[in-house]
């Protein structure tokens, strides 16, 4: 399947270069890119102990990732099919990122609670590689689980939401989904083609059908989008049994199937789709000219009048390049406006955690609460930023279609027909390209991420500091001299310093929310200023190859030749050529519609 | 002990003549709304010190509170179910006859039908708004409920949020004390929300200016309570569970805001003391039968349950010399009643029984056995010594903080003395201080050198009011008694000793005095 369309994207840049059309060729190139790397990210979520590792070695067919019954992974786990078993841990630094390969044997040590609480070393994530065949077409990421005493930063795989393909929200078969849970399932579901529930240990909780059963009535009853998420029965312990019979009644064959067809599937037929119309478009832009020269060849009558005609679609595609074109317009003002609402979101999300975090210190003395909220804080401000990345991501494409819509609406007439009415609005998925290979790992997140922690460092110094202040005035030997002015004095004096740790506590957190607003702030603007470059340069690029498929065309309807002999030798060798493009359109047509029908077959 | 019982006693006394002072303050005047409230909430303060300790089961959506309610009381009185169950705040108390009350918002009562019917109460509401319900009254001639009258919550992240407000509306509420003397609140594992409702709880800003907490961390017990999931339904999860529960008795998250924390398989424990005769010898075909074929039987919930077991194990269930026949409907009221980990647990136990001659070999003492390996014993001692045992000192906490609710919202000219009588007993009662500086240290806002805090905390009841436990299981309680109050007392009087630490330790002094005068 993927072989044919790698193939099939080969010929057509081999007849881009052949008809001496580069730019069309150099417009291939970038989608033989997007369809070589065909690997959809899985993400496992849900609340820690839910039993999210289990799950995943359920689905990877054994022990590979480290459980315990009490510590929790703190590091995402990032799974890949491989020839050989290896583990290789990653972390952030200053222009890039390290990498450390280690024993497969040591993970535990590195991505649990047990060897590496509150992840201090501070791994971004581990990438397992295993030869496992259920991970052919994924990349199935384990990620720490929101919600306990050691795993505050949690909240960051939020982020992570935008770049996958599948989000699993892992839940204990033996209750309900809760009100966090719901919220997530709403949020993934709005960004992800695929969320699906999977109810785990099912073999401990005899009312698990109940349990689905209420589940199914709470995402049906949340939200119209959230019918379409399947709530799956699962159970670790039934999948990984020595007796493989067991499997049937585990529901991992269940899930397997899901991810299998519509997972990987459904991001196989996407890109498919996406590259099947790309070549589409490159052979009606090629067969336009061959087209208009025959005619003009069957007919020398007409081809003043074919040529008039392409002279007047040349003049409104030279229009739709134009700088003053509507498209341009709406992506130049959706773009700034974009960028003031997301800023102002972050803000206000922002304004109400500075709100709540000086309330909390009121009522407390930071230099004794600071460890129990600097976590807190943090959690928080990650909580606000992931929320606006998101929400940030959804307006971004909101955008995108908005401008395709009338980039396709202004071109009406002279943009080649496409091959489908979502092909028509999404004419090179601009979405999914943008989305392509370095979104991939960890990208967008990581630098929020960075930012965050850079900025946080500061904060953490200045909390020390402070808690160190504050340890100072209460020491024995200091408050020495207070003892002799009385304890009303005394108290005074420790209400004064009270109350400066807490003023220092206020304006270290609103230092801290500054920084984090120009870190995310900055860091929001640079990716929408280059979503608005990536959407100007491909219209803009599409425009302009239409302009050069034009100028061939009507070159070529003009150069009709006199002499009829010739004529009639140059007719069959046009024709020859229809043919070939024909036949390339007729197989990009195929391949199109054989992932149209597989879709339909997993929906 | 009947001496610190007198102490206990004389404190209740107080707390009723502080109370009395105020209604009769408040008793005269303008029938304005806030006196109108003042006086509701005096009125319920006076009344609940003569009522047994009011005890509320908190906690999480499906955490098993209605489930060790039952335990508890050792009835299946609270209905429990797979979904969301408990909705309304429900009240357990001891009567004479069983009657169940509805109290609207507004507070009319009205009597509500209801069916027993061994799977707990079915109680009809009769088509009644249950938005407009404030909570149920259930009476219950019951001798689990002689002590203590037991609360059964909502969930509190419930997706119906409604039913998550009544619980804190219960708990924490704005405009009078908490409805709870102390809390049992369950959790499964520890989670960020059970902490952040656990500091509502104990929440130190609304314990005014005795610094006592709605409730207060000395009135909190915390229970992981679906310790049989924990471990993964295995032999051994209670004791994985037992770890878990310690490892979370010293985090520093958790420690200052509960008195200890106990790991309980809540659904053994309810089955254990309801169990009845034909089950035990259903566990006993089932104890008898191949352990090869139960163990595969035991692998899924599903399996057990199944209408068609393999042929060798129907067999096996078949051939049973009393000629039990553990049929389809059986084995799913089993697995109803006791889990995989119960059933695992019992057979298990019924073998040995068996084998030996000795220990489990009938109903009473299997219930017994799985009693004790439900983690329940353990949570009854914590809560008769901790909880019940100071029901007079949670009870005088509850009404003088209502006291001081209504001072400082229903202010008057004329309450002067009574403010000082408040004080007066808030700071003068011993048993305050210990649970104030209790919390002081345990959270941090008053510390000690880090080699004698154990031992404060120890000495203050830390790990519990009984002498032993104060001082840390010595033999001879009254020679480690005298030795320690020698030592503390030399670091009361110490001028390098800071004032904070020195308030420990002369609270520490008295402590052990007070252990002494009682031996």
């Amino acid at each position: 399947m993927k072989k044919d369309l790698v193939d099939l994207v080969k010929v057509a840049r081999q007849a881009a270069t052949a008809y001496g059309r580069p730019d069309l060729e150099k417009r291939l190139s970038t989608v033989s890119a997007s369809v070589a790397d065909d690997r959809a990210r899985v993400l496992v979520m849900g609340e820690f102990k839910a039993g999210k590792t289990e799950l995943v070695n359920a689905v990877l067919g054994g022990r590979a990732l480290p459980t315990d019954a009490h510590r929790a992974t703190t590091v995402p786990t990032v799974c890949v099919q491989g020839a050989q078993r290896s583990v290789m841990l990653a972390r952030a630094v200053a222009g890039g990122e390290e990498q450390q390969q280690v024993a497969p044997a040591e993970l535990a040590e590195h991505v649990t609670e047990a060897g590496n609480p509150d992840n201090r070393a501070g791994w971004s994530y581990a990438e397992v590689t295993l030869p496992v065949d259920a991970l052919d077409g994924m990349r199935l990421v384990d990620t720490p689980g929101a919600g306990g005493l050691a795993s505050p930063a949690s909240v960051s795989t939020m982020a992570e939401l935008p770049g996958a393909d599948a989000v699993l929200l892992v839940c204990d078969g033996g209750r309900e989904l809760t009100a966090p849970e719901l919220a997530l399932v709403r949020t993934a579901s709005a960004v992800c083609p695929t969320v699906a529930v999977v109810l785990t240990r099912t073999d401990l909780h005899p009312h698990w059908r109940r349990i689905a059963d209420l589940d199914r009535a709470h995402l049906d009853h949340a939200h119209e989008s959230l019918r379409r998420v399947p709530v799956l029965p699962t159970s670790a312990a039934l999948a990984l049994h020595e007796e493989a019979s067991l499997l049937a009644e585990s529901g991992l064959p269940d899930l397997r199937e899901l991810l299998r067809t519509e997972v990987v599937g459904g991001r196989h037929a996407r890109r498919t789709r996406m590259a099947a119309d790309e070549v589409l478009v490159v052979c009606e832009q090629l067969s336009a000219r061959f087209r208009a020269e025959r005619d003009a060849l069957a007919d020398p009558g007409r081809a003043q009048r074919i040529s008039d005609e392409l002279e007047r679609s040349k003049a409104r595609v030279v229009a739709l390049r134009d700088r003053a074109a509507r498209w341009q317009q709406t992506l130049n003002d959706g773009t700034q406006d974009l960028v003031s609402d997301i800023e102002y979101d972050l803000r206000d999300r922002l304004r109400t955690v500075t709100t709540d975090a000086e309330a909390a210190l009121d009522d407390t003395d930071p230099a004794k609460t600071w460890e129990q909220f600097a976590p807190w804080l943090h959690q928080q401000v990650s909580a606000a930023v992931s929320t606006n990345v998101v929400w940030a991501e959804e307006r971004t494409r909101w955008l995108a279609e908005r401008v395709a819509t009338h980039f396709a609406e202004d071109g009406a007439g002279v943009l080649p027909p496409m091959a489908s009415p979502e092909g028509q609005v999404m004419a090179a998925d601009p979405v999914g390209l943008l989305a392509a290979p370095d979104h991939e790992k960890f990208g967008l997140s990581q630098s929020l991420m960075i930012g965050m922690r850079g900025s946080y460092g500061g904060v953490l110094m200045i909390g020390m500091m402070t808690t160190i202040a504050g340890m100072a005035l209460l020491n024995p030997f200091s408050v020495g001299a207070g003892l002799l002015l009385g304890s009303k004095t005394l108290v005074d004096e420790r209400k004064r310093a009270l109350r400066r740790r807490q003023s220092e506590a206020k304006q270290a957190v609103r230092r801290h929310v500054d920084d984090v607003i120009f870190q995310a702030g900055k860091n929001s603007r640079d990716m929408l200023r280059e979503v608005q470059r990536t959407l100007r340069d491909h219209f803009t690029t599409t425009a302009e190859e239409l302009e050069r498929s034009l100028n061939a065309t009507s070159q070529a309807a003009k150069a009709v030749e006199a002499d009829g002999a010739k004529r009639q030798a140059r007719l069959a060798d046009v024709a020859a050529e229809l043919e070939r493009l024909e036949a390339l359109e007729q197989r990009a047509r195929r391949i199109r519609e054989s992932v149209g029908s597989a879709r339909l077959v997993g929906a | 002990m009947s001496g610190a019982a007198d102490t206990r006693t004389r404190l209740t006394d107080q707390a009723r003549s502080v109370v009395g002072n105020a209604q009769r303050l408040y008793g005269s005047g303008p029938a304005d709304p806030v006196t109108d409230w003042a006086r509701a909430v005096l009125h319920d303060a006076r009344s609940r010190l003569d009522e047994p300790l009011r005890v509320a089961l908190a906690g999480t959506l499906k955490a098993g509170k209605s489930t060790l309610l039952n335990a508890l009381v050792g009835e299946r009185v609270a209905a429990t179910d797979a979904g969301e169950c408990t909705r309304l705040v429900t009240w357990y108390r001891d009567a004479p006859s069983p009657t169940v009350l509805r109290e609207d918002l507004d507070g009319r009562r009205g009597p509500v039908p209801f069916a027993q019917d061994g799977e707990g109460l079915r109680i009809d509401l009769r088509g009644v708004d249950p938005t407009r319900v404030g909570r149920l009254l259930v009476d219950w001639p019951s001798r689990g409920l002689a002590e203590t009258t037991l609360v059964d919550t909502p969930g509190l992240d419930s997706i119906r949020e409604t039913n998550s407000r009544r619980t804190l509306a219960f708990v924490t509420p704005e405009d009078r004390p908490s409805g709870a003397d102390a809390v049992v609140y369950l959790m499964r594992h520890a989670h960020r929300n059970d902490v952040g409702f656990l500091e509502a709880f104990a929440d130190l800003a609304r314990g005014g200016a005795g610094g006592l907490g709605a409730v207060g961390a000395s009135g909190t017990v915390v229970v992981l309570s679906r310790a049989d999931e924990i471990g993964g339904g295995g032999l051994d999860a209670i004791t994985t569970a037992g770890r878990v529960a310690e490892a979370y008795r010293a985090d520093p998250a958790l420690r200052p805001l509960c008195q200890t924390v106990v790991a309980v398989d809540g659904l053994l424990a309810e089955t254990a003391r309801t169990l009845r005769q034909a089950e035990f010898t259903a566990l006993r075909a089932l104890a008898r039968a191949p352990r090869a074929e139960v163990d595969a039987l035991l692998l899924s919930a599903d399996r057990f349950c199944s209408a068609e077991p393999p042929a060798v194990v129907a067999e096996a269930l078949a051939s049973d010399p009393d000629g039990v026949r553990l049929d389809a409907p059986t084995r799913r009221a089993l697995m109803d009643r006791f889990g995989v980990y119960g059933i695992r647990t019992a057979t298990t136990v019924l073998r040995r029984g068996a084998r030996t001659g000795r220990g489990v070999v009938d109903s009473v003492s299997l219930a017994e056995e799985l009693v004790r390996r439900s983690g329940l014993e353990e949570l009854r001692e914590v809560l008769a010594s901790r909880v019940v045992g100071r029901r007079d000192v949670h009870k005088a906490r509850s009404a003088l903080l209502a006291v001081e609710m209504v001072l400082a919202r229903a202010p008057r000219p004329d309450t002067g003395p009574l403010a000082a009588e408040l004080e007066r007993v808030l700071t003068g009662a011993h048993e305050f201080t210990e649970q104030r500086l209790l919390a002081a240290l345990r959270q941090g806002q008053v510390t000690m050198p880090a080699d004698t805090q154990p031992e404060a905390e120890r000495l203050l009841g830390g790990d519990g009011p009984d002498p032993r436990d104060r001082l840390g299981g010595a033999d001879d309680v009254r020679a480690a008694a005298l030795e320690a109050l020698d030592r503390w007392r030399t670091r009361a009087e110490s001028p390098l000793t800071s004032r904070a630490a020195a308030e420990v330790a002369r609270a520490a002094v008295r402590s052990c005095e007070g252990v002494l005068t009682y031996l």
